[in-house]
């Protein structure tokens, strides 16, 4: 069963209640030990349209309604700073940074102007493996507008 | 809710592996040592809701909110 799960022949069948029947390949199959923080679920799949997609959902593969729209966050904050505490980085194990890929959150609304990202806790990639985690930054707030210059316009 | 007394250096055991130990108390703050297994995050109940709160605001959005890119007033 722990070999079959990376095996890229296998798939996972995910019957999504936004985008209906998907199937996932078992080596694309993200493990959150700890889930995302106030929702359930330990096992999650990244869904994008196109490679240029802004945004990618990170649909989870124990709940067909659960999915959560994700963001590069330098595609818009290309200052941020991503700091983690060391027995954070010590429970979740990473340590290669290189390694690791880095999304946070998209609060979506009706008007792009609204629209917000929570710089506060990313979302860390590794190794098939992923975490939410508490971001010690200074600056990072848990809605960071994304579209400020709209924001600034409608204003 | 259990409520305890406890004085500086005296430790809760939460469960057989979660030891909380009350560091220091210095007038209305409390400095608090939390060691736990690494399966178990800790956090300040005011960061997990505010995270709570957006995950789960973030979790409501419908596939047909979020644009297929971005708009043409952004400068990417």
């Amino acid at each position: 069963m722990t070999n079959d799960k990376k095996d890229p022949s296998m798939t996972v069948v995910l019957q999504s209640s936004r985008f209906g029947r998907i199937e996932i390949p078992s080596d694309a199959v993200l493990d959150f030990p700890a889930g995302l923080i106030g929702l359930g679920g330990t096992r999650y799949a990244l869904l994008a349209r196109s490679e240029e997609s802004a945004f990618v959902w990170l649909h989870s593969l124990d709940d067909p309604e659960l999915a959560v729209p994700l963001t590069n966050p330098w595609r818009f904050f290309p200052t941020y700073e991503v700091e983690l505490a060391d027995e954070e980085a010590d429970r979740i194990g990473i340590t290669d940074a290189e390694a690791t890929s880095v999304y946070v959150t998209v609060r979506a609304a009706e008007s792009l102007q609204d629209f917000c990202a929570n710089l506060r806790a990313p979302i860390l990639i590794a190794h098939g493996a992923g975490h939410q985690v508490i971001n010690q930054a200074p600056d990072a707030p848990v809605r960071a507008p994304l579209f400020p210059t709209a924001a600034e316009q409608a204003a | 809710m259990l409520i305890i007394t406890r004085r500086p250096g005296e430790k809760l055991m939460v469960g057989d592996d979660v030891v909380i130990e009350v560091i220091e108390v210095n007038g209305s703050s409390v400095r608090i040592g939390i060691a736990a297994p690494k399966s178990i995050p800790v956090y300040r109940e005011e960061i997990y809701s505010a995270v709570k709160e957006e995950n789960t605001a973030a979790a409501s959005a419908d596939a047909a909110q979020l644009p297929d890119d971005l708009p043409s007033s952004t400068n990417t």
